[in-house]
């Protein structure tokens, strides 16, 4: 009994030492974050010197967390290889994300273990301070679009890594076959263009309307730049019936919803295959898509020529003005926790000046003196638009929506399919009414 | 320094050490987590932020105030039907292939193999089987002259797409229930076939007196992993038609993960489970007590 007894404590001990060693590991993580946050001082002098170009004496040991798995290995190797050009001492390694990164990126936040360069997650902003490092001392400030998205108290938090506009992206063939030898400007011209695209046998817009985040542009960038009110997507705190007929959302999404009463969608809207849809518009099978400028890209990779794929702004009204909405994609940022800020700060500065990323992404530079060298962005330029930068989601906004479950693209599904589309309408009014009473806004 | 102690001590430590590893993993992998999801339910977390607001019973209230959340098992029902339908299925066949037949084995393998392949994998296959412009089903229901027929939108129609996707749940795990049955058939001693014979009963009989009596325990056991199988359908839905068209796929499961990531509310969520888990715990005790009752007479 006794010697039993023995055994059974020494399987405690072992089992404590085992569970301690854990524990030790966890505290060495929170000295470093005691480091972490003594270092920005340090950090703002040395950020000042890479200004003047000289990289030699930023020296560590960086990891950037990237949504862009395809890139590691082949141009994130370039771009290190320049990068260590003018920073011989920072190594850099690119941590590939999983699918979701939005999702990592929390779950990591909620661990307290983030790489020293990422993307911001959706967070309130009001949180960015308690995760990340203000980049104020990069000297970029004046020449940034979006430079007060992810910003706090006057700091900003978050550069843009580039931005995108939406609009249609159109292959030039189909188009010419069914006659169509200038591009709509008005909705009227647009929806004549699609007859003669439906008359060929082509499906005139590619919706991609089962899988809902390509019905995101409708929702999202539409309603605002209808309106002619970049903050309207916020404007909804204020309104207990935010969605109506006749305001940016009841008309936008009446605009898709004509498109497939008059059949100029795909044969059947709720069957639809986003990759399959590509290699259709590449080839001439359907015509237009209603997306970012970022699929412009992607159609050319899935099998035609640059020369073949135009895009121009979609002419929601007959007025014969157009504009169409700025987005900013991720947002780069550097962990708090940074052993090395100054490497991660200079790695982001070098990232957004020199590494012509947002070019090879097809991203309209964040840089505010930097132009695109994509030709298709520039002809969407030519015509005239006006590009209205959007405002950041008030974090009120982002709450009710939650607590209503309301999902914006969801809600341009059921509004497209519905008998009675003012029903959906009525039916999410209720539901925005009652969060936003709950929670007391 | 094990050779000094007796028999038993030895053997305790043996067993203690033994099971230490697997109490552990479970521990850590499903009870820590169990408890946390309960912790959780109780709480306004958003999934990241370290404060957990308390909230107290909230989060159960407001499941079982809004209408809209219990709606969504009506979609469970047809993964239900389904699953009643695969069952019977798979008695047939395990009746079928536990006979002296011709290539058995190649046919059992041939059913199972089904189960075999990930989740995902199957929903995405079948995606393509069920397009409605270009998938296989379609074009083999032109093909045969069906043309009416061969233009169903199989996941876009209310009321269809759960049966759909349903059936590609039927044609994944019939092979497994299968097999189970041809274990259970198995055991049944072959005496009681002889004794039937020789009395005269013919194979409808054997079926019913015999054959199926015995199986009760594991159609039981079958009919359990159907009903919980059909409470907790996500991955079809989740990978197929993300819910659509407007929401008419939505299974309970997948409202639960939306509650979660995409509307970051993770102690509604959380409560939601809880809320789940113990249906299928109602669900089972019925279900025991109203088969149990039979063999208790």
């Amino acid at each position: 009994m006794k010697k039993r007894s023995y055994y059974l404590l020494a399987f405690v001990i072992i089992l404590s030492t085992i569970l301690s060693a854990c524990g030790s590991s966890g505290d060495g993580k929170t000295s470093e974050t005691g480091n972490g946050s003594s270092t920005p001082t340090e950090g703002n002098q040395t950020g000042g010197e890479a200004k003047t170009g000289d990289g030699t004496d930023i020296s560590g040991k960086i990891t950037f967390l990237t949504n862009r798995t395809d890139m590691i290995g082949k141009e994130y190797d370039e771009y290190l290889k320049r990068f260590n050009e003018k920073y011989p001492n920072i190594k850099v390694e690119f941590e590939a994300s999983q699918t979701d990164y939005n999702q990592q990126a929390k779950v990591r936040m909620a661990g307290d273990e983030l790489p020293d360069v990422m993307f911001i997650p959706t967070i309130p902003n009001s949180d960015l301070p308690k995760y990340f490092l203000p980049l104020d001392d990069l000297g970029l400030n004046d020449n940034m679009t979006f430079k007060d998205f992810k910003a706090f108290d006057g700091k900003v938090y978050g550069l843009s890594s580039g931005n995108s506009t939406s609009g249609i992206v159109y292959n030039k063939k189909a188009f010419a076959d069914a006659g169509i030898t200038e591009i709509p400007k008005t909705w009227d011209e647009f929806l004549a263009a699609c007859e003669k695209l439906k008359q060929k046998g082509i499906v005139p817009l590619a919706s991609n309307f089962k899988d809902k985040w390509p019905l995101n542009n409708w929702v999202y960038d539409l309603p605002r730049v209808i309106e002619n009110n970049p903050d309207f997507p916020n404007a909804k705190l204020n309104t207990d019936t935010p969605f109506t007929m006749d305001n940016g959302y009841g008309k936008a999404l009446s605009l898709i919803r004509e498109l497939n009463e008059k059949g100029y969608l795909e044969k059947d809207i709720n069957s639809t295959n986003w990759e399959q849809s590509k290699k259709d518009v590449a080839s001439g099978k359907f015509a237009m898509y209603f997306l970012g400028n970022w699929v412009i890209n992607q159609v050319i990779g899935a099998g035609t020529t640059a020369d073949n794929v135009g895009f121009f702004p979609l002419p929601y009204d007959n007025s014969g003005t157009v504009r169409a909405a700025l987005s900013p994609d991720f947002f780069y940022a550097v962990s708090k926790n940074s052993k090395s800020p100054e490497a991660a700060k200079a790695f982001v500065k070098w990232m957004l000046e020199d590494s012509g990323y947002a070019d090879f992404a097809g991203f309209i530079p964040p840089l505010k003196d930097k132009e695109s060298t994509l030709a298709q962005l520039k002809e969407f330029k030519a015509t005239g638009v006006e590009l209205q930068e959007g405002t950041p989601d008030n974090m009120d906004v982002a709450n009710i929506s939650n607590k209503a479950q309301l999902d914006l693209p969801a809600l341009a599904q059921e509004f497209v399919l519905a008998k009675d589309p003012q029903s959906v309408l009525d039916k999410w009014n209720k539901a925005w009414a009652k969060a936003k009473k709950d929670l007391g806004k | 320094m094990f050779s000094s102690l007796s028999y038993n001590k030895q053997k305790t430590i043996v067993i203690v050490s033994f099971l230490l590893i697997p109490l552990i993993l479970l521990a850590t992998f499903t009870y820590y987590p169990a408890v946390k999801l309960i912790y959780y339910s109780f709480t306004n977390w958003d999934g990241y932020s370290p404060e957990k607001p308390w909230v107290g019973l909230d989060n159960y209230k407001e499941v079982f105030s809004n209408p809209d959340i219990f709606k969504v098992f009506e979609h469970n029902f047809a993964y239900f039907v389904m699953g009643i339908i695969q069952n019977i299925i798979a008695i047939y066949f395990a009746v079928v292939l536990n006979s002296k037949l011709r290539g058995r084995n190649l046919f059992r393998i041939l059913l199972f193999l089904p189960y075999i392949m990930n989740g995902v994998a199957v929903a995405f296959m079948f995606g393509y089987v069920f397009d409605t412009t270009n998938g296989s089903l379609n074009l083999f229901l032109n093909s045969l002259g069906l043309t009416s027929l061969g233009e169903t939108s199989w996941l876009g129609t209310d009321g269809l797409v759960n049966y759909s996707l349903a059936s590609t749940g039927l044609w994944r795990f019939m092979g497994y229930n299968m097999v189970i049955y041809i274990a259970s058939l198995q055991a049944i001693p072959r005496d009681l076939y002889e004794a039937a014979k020789i009395d005269g009963a013919n194979s409808w009989q054997t079926l019913w007196k015999i054959t199926l009596p015995n199986m009760k325990p594991v159609i039981q056991l079958n009919l359990f992993l159907t009903v919980t199988g059909a409470l907790e359908v996500f991955d079809l839905p989740f990978v197929l038609t993300k819910g659509g068209p407007a929401g008419a796929s939505e299974t309970y499961v997948q409202r639960v993960v939306d509650t979660a990531f995409a509307y970051n509310n993770y102690g509604l969520a959380s409560a939601m489970s809880v809320v789940l888990l113990g249906f299928v715990v109602i669900v089972l005790a019925v279900q025991q007590f109203v088969l149990s009752r039979g063999g208790n007479k």
